[in-house]
């Protein structure tokens, strides 16, 4: 019985072993196939990272743009690959100073402004670029049907607001055509920053006539935009590719110098794309601090550049929370060390330790703002945060303070923050802190509808100037999504906004940057920066702050020596 | 031969008679003589019985808070306990001390390395950088810290992540519109780990009243399985992990497997339309998606955010999963209703009741156990899935899946962050289902006797 029973099992271990090999077999003529199909459309796609012979380079997206209508568009992707293929009156060159765009020259005065477009800037059409079709594309911008996210950037032109409200028809908007080449601009009130404003993709012009014939269906794909910048967008494949190549009906030779960028892949994920750099397809990448190891051990020159942004916690305002008393708020900022947090939890080297509402690259009278009024310094005392965390219980006759709705991202970033903060307030106050995460747009709907206490969030600068953060906490932004409103921080910014004197201007946002400090506003937590490589042979590439996250209008190809 | 009158006595009663040559044994004496045979199910046992001890006994041991971060010790990997050199509080620096090339100002340690130079031939301000190798001929001078675009600022406090070990500083010369150029000035660098007397306190390392002093050395705090991102202690995590996947492996299944053959026996035994109707109940129930009701209860229970999904995932699955029971049950009981003994038990006047619990339940008990354990393994899946996909425990409460999903981020750098709760998820359902094979075997009657 036996005996039998193990010639059986050495049979069916035959048999078993024989179907194992046939799988295995078959299994890895399936990848071999794969990989030869996969290499096939690969190479439809692009020459690797850099493609010398044909001044081509192969790049990655972070996200597909949702659209590339510029008078909706609010995401880092759209503004990415619109400022490379349209261009507004006004540019930056590489050294973030303000270039003539389809503007020639232009004259600000207090009351308005006087842009002269040049002859020679076309749309991919064969149009010319006309001082019509900016009038065309800013009242569209306020007009209150197209429901434009960033239309309170317009807001110094004249009557915009009130547009946007649906109180005035959108042709009293205050920007007129004199003749096919002169732009005229009238002022709400006075806005001595207005020539940056106009390089951000929201000012950028449209053809009427391209318009109508798009019916609605303006921007959802690459024949229904009509280009005038450096490089014209040939191809997207949504979700998957896109190619631009170089503008030949572009007036200038000051950028614009590839002849081609393929877009060859749009994903979020930084270790997809870092595999993709390291073997050649890409040519750069975003470093995240676990991969700085690797980075350096594969000998690649990293490269670092602010992004911009400051990260903080946005406390809410709103009637009925804690985070209403100040006393409690003060314990909030005093109980936690930005310091250790960007240095100890986020590892990450590109990123600075907040201590003000403006990053530090903003730009003052002369120099630096933030060396001309240095913001007061962070404290870290734990027993004076409890001294103040007791008077706040007093003075809200509790007995013990309630669990905190916290609100983050739903990102490895959002993780640590929550946790990390979590632990602090724990530990220092004894609070508790509940965190709710939640994906990108899911935590704005719940920012704008006040559901937390404390949100981690951050704010990046939409024009290189210091309103573009001085602005955020007056009562009438409807980003200052904790509702702080208060008398005097509404007249600093009004000073700020209109005052023409420099020197007294920077004085409004010191004054502003103080009261954030006093009054905690926030608890500010770090200025973003990133962490990059970029293959060697590329040469002239950009990260940043303001304006595109990447710039590859002023880059090159370096030919290697020797061959 | 001689006989005695003895002899002739009559026997008594004998009990030996037919020699059996085995000992008499139940049907759970024997069951257990064959589960003890089968090796790799005794494995099994012994490690379950090991994560309960683990789960229940560990935390009483090893009285570590799993919330508590250790920010000194982030991302740690397994090892002994380390040393550290007390030092002064930390203080701000403002770039004072003695002038020349690339040098350390102070002591380089854990707290902070304090560059400072002078500047370089021809530059328009300078960036730091920080590398673990020497700047070879690449000019790779490892990860940029922090840039200066101009002559003024000639000092840099590196704060960021020090780790005792052997640093290469590098300052680097940038040109007139920041560009970095090639002339740059190296230093080597040897950091020591250090704390500071109230840092130490805090973290309960040494007492109030201890006479340790700067200058002296202090254990740092060990972590036998290392730390998490957060410098969370891996062991207290895994303790607390299990906790959660242990309680919903364990209560769910018992609570739905009772119900199940509760709701099974019932149906078997009525029979016929009512049956039927019970039947089709439960084939409705297999029919609702688990997920979807998943976040139905957690919303109907008014869980908000950030607080534990543990409840709702219990309810879920209880409400969810008993129809796999149930099926096997009834089965089981429509088989043996037509059994020779029962009806025999029938004839001779036994009550239903009698019925069900002297004759039908007894018998159905091998299955039960058998799904039982094969049920616990797929518990605890769910929940570590859950967890993993963020529905389940809220921060900071750990669970083995959650603690997996925290561990992919790191998963090259720091694979013990991903690895132990990884080995803890596949160990415990490999031998939940070991064990279960095993019974499934020993409690087989058609099995009995043939080993």
């Amino acid at each position: 019985m036996k005996q039998r029973a193990g010639q059986l099992n050495l049979a069916a271990l035959r048999q078993l072993a024989l179907l194992a090999a046939y799988a295995f077999g078959g299994l890895a003529l399936v990848v071999w196939l794969l990989g030869l199909a996969a290499s096939r459309t690969g190479g439809a796609v692009a020459g690797g990272a850099i493609d010398a012979q044909n001044n081509a380079i192969t790049i990655a997206l972070r996200t597909e743009p949702p659209q590339l209508d510029y008078g909706r568009a609010t995401d880092s992707s759209s503004i990415v690959v619109l400022s490379h293929t349209i261009e507004g009156l006004l540019s930056y060159d590489d050294n973030m100073a303000l270039i003539p765009g389809v503007a020639e020259r232009y004259e600000l005065r207090e009351d308005g402004a006087t842009f002269w477009l040049r002859e020679d800037a076309r749309w991919s059409n064969g149009e010319p670029v006309t001082a019509h079709d900016f009038v065309f594309a800013w009242r569209r911008v306020q007009d209150p049907a197209t429901a434009s996210a960033y239309a309170f950037i317009m807001y110094p032109v004249k009557n915009a607001e009130a547009i946007n409200r649906g109180e005035l028809p959108i042709e009293s908007l205050g920007v007129r055509a004199l003749g096919e080449r002169v732009l005229e601009v009238e002022f709400e009130r006075p806005t001595p920053y207005f020539d940056k404003l106009v390089a951000f993709v929201t000012f950028y012009p449209i053809n009427e006539e391209f318009f109508a014939s798009t019916n609605g269906r303006f921007g959802a794909s690459a024949n229904m935009l009509l280009y005038n910048g450096p490089y014209v967008m040939n191809e997207w494949v949504h979700s998957a590719s896109m190619r631009w190549d170089r503008n030949p009906g572009y007036w200038g030779e000051h950028k614009g110098w590839l002849d081609t960028i393929h877009v060859g892949y749009i994903t979020q994920d930084v270790n997809a794309r870092l595999n993709l750099f390291k073997d050649g397809q890409i040519a750069d990448t975003q470093l995240v601090p676990q991969m700085l190891g690797e980075a350096m051990e594969r000998r690649w020159q990293i490269d670092r550049s602010m992004d911009g942004t400051v990260f903080f916690l946005q406390l809410n305002f709103r009637e009925g929370r804690i985070t209403t008393n100040r006393n409690f708020r003060k314990a909030l900022l005093l109980a936690q060390d930005p310091v250790e947090f960007v240095y100890k939890a986020l590892k990450e080297p590109s990123y600075l330790p907040a201590v003000s509402l403006f990053p530090f690259w903003v730009r003052g009278v002369d120099g630096y703002f933030r060396q001309e009024h240095p913001p007061p310094p962070h404290e870290y005392n734990v027993a004076k945060a409890r001294q103040h965390l007791e008077l706040a219980r007093r003075e809200l006759g509790l007995e013990e303070f309630p669990p905190l709705h916290f609100l983050a991202d739903d990102s490895p970033i959002g993780a640590i923050t929550s946790e990390y903060y979590q632990a602090v307030y724990a530990r220092n106050l004894g609070l508790e802190l509940r965190i709710d995460k939640q994906i990108f747009k899911q935590r704005l709907a719940k920012m704008d509808a006040g559901e937390f206490d404390i949100v981690a969030s951050g704010w990046g600068p939409d024009y290189d100037d210091a309103l573009t953060f001085g602005d955020l906490f007056s009562s009438w932004n409807l980003n200052n999504r904790g509702r702080y409103a208060s008398a005097e921080m509404d007249a600093f910014i009004r000073v700020a906004q209109s005052e023409l004197d420099p020197a007294r201007r920077m004085k409004a946002f010191a004054d502003i940057q103080q009261l954030v400090h006093d009054d905690v506003v926030i608890v500010p937590m770090y200025e973003r920066g990133w962490s990059f490589v970029v293959d060697p042979q590329l040469k002239g590439f950009q990260r940043r702050a303001v304006g595109p996250e990447v710039d590859y209008s002023y880059a090159w190809i370096e030919e290697r020596g020797g061959e | 031969m001689m006989h005695k009158a003895a002899d002739f006595l009559p026997l008594g009663e004998q009990r030996d008679i037919h020699g059996i040559s085995r000992p008499s044994l139940s049907y759970w004496q024997d069951a257990w003589l064959r589960l003890k045979a089968n090796r790799r199910a005794l494995v099994s046992l012994w490690l379950v019985i090991g994560l309960l001890l683990f789960t229940i006994a560990g935390p009483w041991l090893w009285r570590i808070d799993p919330a508590a971060q250790d920010v000194d010790q982030i991302s740690l990997s397994p090892g002994f306990g380390r040393d550290a050199l007390i030092v002064a509080d930390y203080q701000p620096w403002d770039g004072s001390g003695a002038a020349g090339p690339l040098h350390v100002i102070g002591e380089a340690n854990s707290q902070a390395v304090r560059l400072k130079w002078d500047a370089l031939p021809g530059a328009n301000g300078h960036r730091v950088y920080r590398n673990v190798f020497p700047v070879g001929p690449e000019l790779a001078y490892g990860m940029p810290l922090a840039e200066f675009y101009n002559n003024a600022t000639l000092h840099h406090e590196d704060r960021l992540d020090l780790r005792p070990g052997r640093y290469f500083y590098s300052v680097v010369a940038l040109d007139g519109n920041g560009k970095v150029t090639d002339n740059y000035q190296s230093l080597e660098v040897d950091v020591r780990r250090v704390t500071t007397l109230a840092d130490a306190m805090q973290r309960g390392l040494i007492s109030e009243q201890s006479e340790l002093a700067i200058g002296d050395s202090v254990k740092l705090r060990w972590h036998p399985l290392g730390t998490d991102y957060l410098g969370r202690d891996m062991l207290a995590r895994l303790m607390a992990g299990a906790r959660v996947s242990l309680f919903i492996g364990i209560v769910a299944p018992m609570l739905f497997v009772l119900f199940g053959v509760a709701f099974g026996a019932t149906a078997g035994f009525l029979g016929g339309k009512a049956d039927q109707f019970m039947m089709r109940f439960a084939d409705f129930v297999v029919a609702l998606p688990f997920l979807l009701f998943m976040i139905l209860f957690k919303i109907a229970f008014g869980i908000g955010p950030g607080e534990s999904g543990v409840m709702p995932m219990l309810v879920a699955l209880v409400l969810l999963m008993w129809p796999a029971t149930a099926r096997l049950v009834r089965g089981q009981i429509l088989q043996l209703r037509e059994q020779g003994y029962v009806q025999a038990s029938q004839l001779l006047g036994a009550r239903k009741s009698y019925l069900v619990a002297r004759h039908m339940l007894p018998n159905t008990f091998g299955v039960v156990l058998v799904t039982l354990t094969f049920e616990i393994p797929k518990a605890i899946f769910t929940e570590a899935f859950l967890s993993f996909i963020g529905m389940g425990v809220a921060p900071p409460t750990p669970s083995w899946g959650s603690m997996s999903n925290e561990g992919i981020a790191t998963m090259l750098t720091t694979p013990h962050e991903l690895i132990f709760p990884a080995l803890f998820i596949s160990v415990t359902v490999l031998a939940f289902n070991l064990l279960g094979d095993g019974l499934r075997d020993a409690l087989d009657a058609r099995m009995r006797n043939t080993g």
